[in-house]
């Protein structure tokens, strides 16, 4: 071990490397961020932040300091990040900028330079935050330099900057000092106090650091005395006392009156979470991680790239990684929660988890490259050399012909000719206008002769513009016009296959595991009951849910109409469920409930079956409870069982279309096939319809071949 | 291990009523609004049970289902097309399933993958193509058309499921039958298919449900009233609006029924051999 920590010690060439690598990257976010400042148009809210540093401007050139105590413009933010844009626009002659309520539209004009320096003093913050970030991890800091929202917001006069920068602090100072000692770790919690004296959400760092902190000090479960309890929650306390003391130093707000302004001040966003122009927004509950998912879609011109999308992909994919820092995934985690919960969905709040998103998103591209390194190191290993048939195998391919013939013959017209024609008809424009034409051999033709460069394509944007009565050639501009315009419903895809096969995973669970207990009686009578919903056609499945929860005449409406008066939320609730996403996401998810739990049943039956009971009596025999058992004995010698069957629910979930066709949800509830569907049969833009098809083609592929390779890893298992 | 208390077997037993409750839920709905003989266009007050017990609304679509066709029509279509679909996913995918479990050949890998990747299509991944296809052999409206496309669905899974049964099946009898002089064939045909029958059985039937209960795909292909099935016409009744509830129901609930007893009474032939397509 010791030699290979020797190797790795950065000497002082990889830490100069590594500070300039740094220094690039902040300088690469710098330049980004200052055309930002001077480009971007003014946004919401950006007049209340600026009054509020004007107001402590004019107050500092008056020499009045005990003024500061008593102005906060806005007050249920905190004052710091304000007071910081007071303290930049001292030095300039005095400006006003008239009181407007919060939910007005963006001002008109502010006055110049003051909005342009508080900007600036934002877009600094920022800067900062990169640089620290790059220090860390090079990659992970480019990716926040260039992430678009982190632009946005950063470099217009807004709350985000010093909060984004400190919180960071919070983490990367508790990491350093988990190692290096006591003075980073106050380093932290005094980062921690500054980030509340800015902005109280990017405190989610914070609760994430002391979820990490007492998971991974928490005493071992033969040794709980109170000294070493208190052994265990006494430096985190103290972390917290330092920030809490921090925090009431910084936001100087809150010295004439601490307990009623701080009261006022966070009691104001529960309460705004009720108003009416947030609910009136009616966003689903996973709107901010949708956000996630795209780039910033206003003034394009001002980004000069939009890899955000691929950032967050690369994220989810190192979210699983077994090596990375768990710190780190609390972080995403935590946040991710907060913000799935929390009502108010402003796109800002985005930035309390970029950069957990970025260093995930990095760890996961450095695993790869060490992957192909390694792949590139061992080239001449079998192992890694691709799968060429042997010619005996070729010989095997001529003899087992006449038994394939059948099968390929059939699967080549109705499989394999049909997955080609779908790519090439997805380079086209086709439409119901030109359908004569393409049934004769016209995508075909435009394919041939766009590929062939004998015609330029038409743009994508052209499609549905005007009906043609001619296919044209449209090139892969369609594809990525779908691939980018699908992201509310990949978004919606991931949630809602998770949810799904989660809620029949946990039901078929409970169910077989109350089946399986010795003594329960009648399990053959309820066993042939359950499985009712598999033997019922998916269509009557649908149907009849469609009959209980038609908003008008369904039977839930019908059943709370009588208690319309008593309970008006109720009624409401159950006639205008497909008004609300989430609503209608939890009714949607009921009948999908009905429909799997019992496969997953079957399944986990099936694997309950085959654990020996001799494992429960030793267990049994040792003190352990009902709970022990199962966290011990059974769920381990269940889940790898339980894995195919999973994957299958995930992947039914992921198709899942007949629900979405009968029940009709409100958008953007809906699957990959369902829109496709809706594509064809009521727009009649067959182009756009194979295109999307193509998409689900190739996401079916990606997930087979992690599957095979995982379950090969996993279990050495081959197509024997 | 101790037997149950009463007072656990009655926690138990609460526990199972519940989850039983919630499975019949949907059902009893459906069953109530069929079994309702008061309901003329749509359910306007709330009723646990129907509010002029009546079998005569079976009686009414029975006679007249659809425009131009009769319940046993509709039904006719139905099987024709989803026995065609199945039979043709399994008669075309046999040998070749067996050749995937016994033979060693180049592109088997490859082959496998995108046999399991065909099987979890949505049912609406190939219509685009299909659509052109069939639209240019003339067979786009017709309930033959219908079969192409159902098979085309069901085809990969089917393939999947029978390779997996021939796999299960021991490689010593095909020996021992082609030492006593059988021909590759004889071995196929004699041994190992009766073998693997009853899998084989269970993907006829997963093709055939999944034929039997498709009306979107239909709905796009066919146009012609005669050409219907009977899950398309209940469809066609419930888009098209002013067909009474419990009319949709009672076709429903037709339709449901020799599926549901057929799946219940080969419940223990079915779940013995429920495949769950791991790769191994």
């Amino acid at each position: 071990m010791s030699t290979v920590n020797v190797v790795n010690a950065p000497s002082w060439r990889r830490r100069a490397l590594r500070i300039a690598a740094a220094l690039a990257v902040a300088a690469l976010a710098a330049i980004l961020r200052l055309r930002a400042v001077a480009l971007l148009p003014i946004d919401y809210d950006e007049d209340d932040y600026l009054r509020g540093g004007l107001e402590y401007a004019a107050a500092i050139q008056r020499g009045d300091w005990a003024a500061l105590t008593q102005l906060n413009y806005r007050p249920e933010h905190p004052a710091l990040h304000k007071l910081a844009y007071g303290l930049a626009l001292a030095p300039f002659p005095p400006a006003t900028v008239p009181d407007r309520p919060t939910t007005a539209a963006p001002a008109p004009s502010l006055p110049q330079p003051h909005l342009y320096v508080a900007r600036l003093v934002s877009a600094f913050f920022g800067t900062l935050q990169v640089l620290v970030l790059a220090l860390i991890s090079p990659v992970a800091g480019l990716f926040l330099a260039i992430s678009t929202w982190a632009i946005k917001y950063t470099s217009q006069a807004m709350l985000e900057g010093i909060p984004s920068f400190t919180s960071l602090l919070v983490v990367a100072c508790y990491a350093r000092g988990r190692i290096r000692g006591w003075r980073w770790l106050a380093l932290s919690g005094a980062a921690l106090g500054l980030t509340a004296a800015s902005k109280y959400l990017y405190c989610v760092a914070g609760a994430a650091v002391a979820v990490h902190w007492l998971a991974s000090t928490a005493p071992r479960r033969g040794a709980r005395s109170k000294v070493a309890l208190w052994r265990w929650l006494r430096p985190v306390l103290l972390w917290a006392v330092l920030a809490v003391a921090v925090f009431a130093a910084a936001d100087p707000y809150l010295w004439p009156d601490p307990v009623g302004r701080l009261r006022d001040s966070v009691f104001f966003h529960p309460y705004y979470t009720q108003s009416q122009a947030v609910q009136s927004l009616n966003m689903p509950f996973w709107q901010t991680l949708a956000l996630l998912f795209s780039s910033v879609p206003w003034h394009r011109s001002v980004f000069l790239v939009a890899l955000d999308p691929l950032v967050t992909l690369l994220a989810a994919i190192g979210l699983f990684g077994r090596k990375e820092p768990r710190l780190w995934v609390t972080w995403l985690v935590v946040a991710a929660a907060f913000l799935l919960v929390w009502p108010t969905k402003w796109p800002q709040y985005l930035l309390c988890l970029l950069a957990p998103v970025c260093y995930l998103g990095a760890a996961a591209l450095a695993r790869w490259v060490a992957m192909l390194e390694r792949a590139w190191a061992a080239r001449g290993d079998w192992h890694w050399r691709p799968a060429w048939p042997s010619s005996a195998s070729w010989i095997g391919l001529r003899r087992a012909l006449p038994w394939l013939i059948p099968g390929l013959a059939a699967a080549g017209l109705l499989l394999i000719y049909p997955m080609i024609y779908q790519f090439a008809i997805s380079l086209t424009d086709l439409q119901a206008t030109s359908i004569r034409d393409g049934v004769t051999g016209g995508v075909w033709r435009e394919v041939w002769l766009g590929l062939t460069g004998q015609v330029s394509p038409v743009t994508p944007s052209a499609l549905g513009h005007g009906p043609a009565t001619r296919v044209h050639y449209a090139g892969p501009g369609l594809l990525a016009q779908v691939l980018l315009s699908i992201d509310e419903v990949l978004a919606f895809e991931i949630v809602w296959t998770v949810l799904a096969v989660g809620t029949q995973a946990a039901l078929g669970l409970g169910v077989a595991l109350l089946l399986n207990r010795r003594g329960v009686r009648f399990t053959g009578w309820w066993r042939t009951l359950y499985i009712l919903p598999w033997a019922v056609p998916e269509f009557v499945a649908a149907l009849s849910w469609s009959h209980i929860l038609e908003p008008r005449f369904g039977w839930l409406r019908l059943a709370t109409a009588p208690w319309a008066q008593q309970a008006p939320a109720l009624a409401r609730a159950s006639a205008g469920w497909m008004a609300r996403t989430d609503q209608a996401l939890l009714l949607l998810l009921m009948a999908a409930l009905w429909y799997g739990f019992p496969f997953m049943c079957l399944a986990a039956s099936a694997g309950l079956r085959m654990i020996p009971h001799e494992l429960h009596e030793a267990a049994w025999m040792d003190g352990a409870g009902a709970w022990t058992r199962f966290r011990y004995v059974t769920w381990p010698l269940l889940a790898p069982l339980l894995v195919p069957a999973l994957l299958i629910r995930a992947i039914g979930a992921f198709n899942q279309f007949y629900l979405f066709v009968v029940l009709r949800p409100p958008h953007p509830l809906a699957t990959l096939a369902t829109i496709s569907y809706t594509q064809f049969a009521s727009n009649r833009q067959y182009a756009v319809s194979a295109a999307i098809n193509t998409v689900t083609v190739a996401i079916l592929l990606g997930l087979v071949l992690w599957f095979e390779h995982k379950s090969r890893a996993s279990e050495g298992l081959t197509y024997a | 291990m101790h037997r149950l208390s009463a007072s656990r077997q009655a926690l138990c037993q609460a526990a199972l009523l519940l989850v039983g409750i919630f499975v019949l839920l949907p059902l009893w709905s459906l069953s109530r609004l069929a079994l309702d003989g008061a309901i003329k266009s749509v359910p306007t007050a709330f009723m646990l049970w129907p509010q002029q017990p009546t079998l005569g609304v079976f009686g009414q679509v029975w006679q007249r289902a659809s425009q131009s066709l009769s319940f046993l029509g509709l039904l006719a279509n139905s099987l024709w097309v989803s026995c065609l679909a199945a039979g043709l996913s399994v008669v075309m995918g046999a040998s070749t399933a067996y050749a995937f479990a016994r033979l060693r050949f180049a592109g088997r890998r490859v082959g496998l993958l995108s046999l399991l990747v065909g099987a979890f299509l949505p049912p609406v991944a190939l219509m685009t193509p299909l659509y052109l296809i069939l639209e240019s052999l003339h067979l786009r409206d017709s309930t033959f058309g219908l079969v192409l496309v159902y098979a085309a669905f069901s085809l990969p899974f089917c393939i999947w499921n029978m390779r997996a049964a021939f796999q299960a099946a021991p490689r010593e009898l095909e020996e021992a039958a082609a030492l006593d002089g059988a021909t590759p064939l004889g071995c196929f045909l004699r041994v190992a298919l009766p073998l693997a029958l009853p899998a084989i059985g269970t993907a006829a039937l997963v093709a055939f449900l999944g034929a039997y209960s498709e009306f979107a795909v239909g709905w796009l292909f066919v146009e012609n009233g005669r050409d219907v099935t009977l899950a398309m016409a209940i469809w066609g009744m419930r888009t098209m609006g002013g067909v009474p509830w419990s009319q949709i129901a009672a076709m429903a609930i037709l339709m449901t029924l020799p599926v549901t007893a057929v799946f219940l009474v080969l419940r223990k032939a079915l779940f013995d051999r429920m495949a769950f397509g791991s790769p191994e």
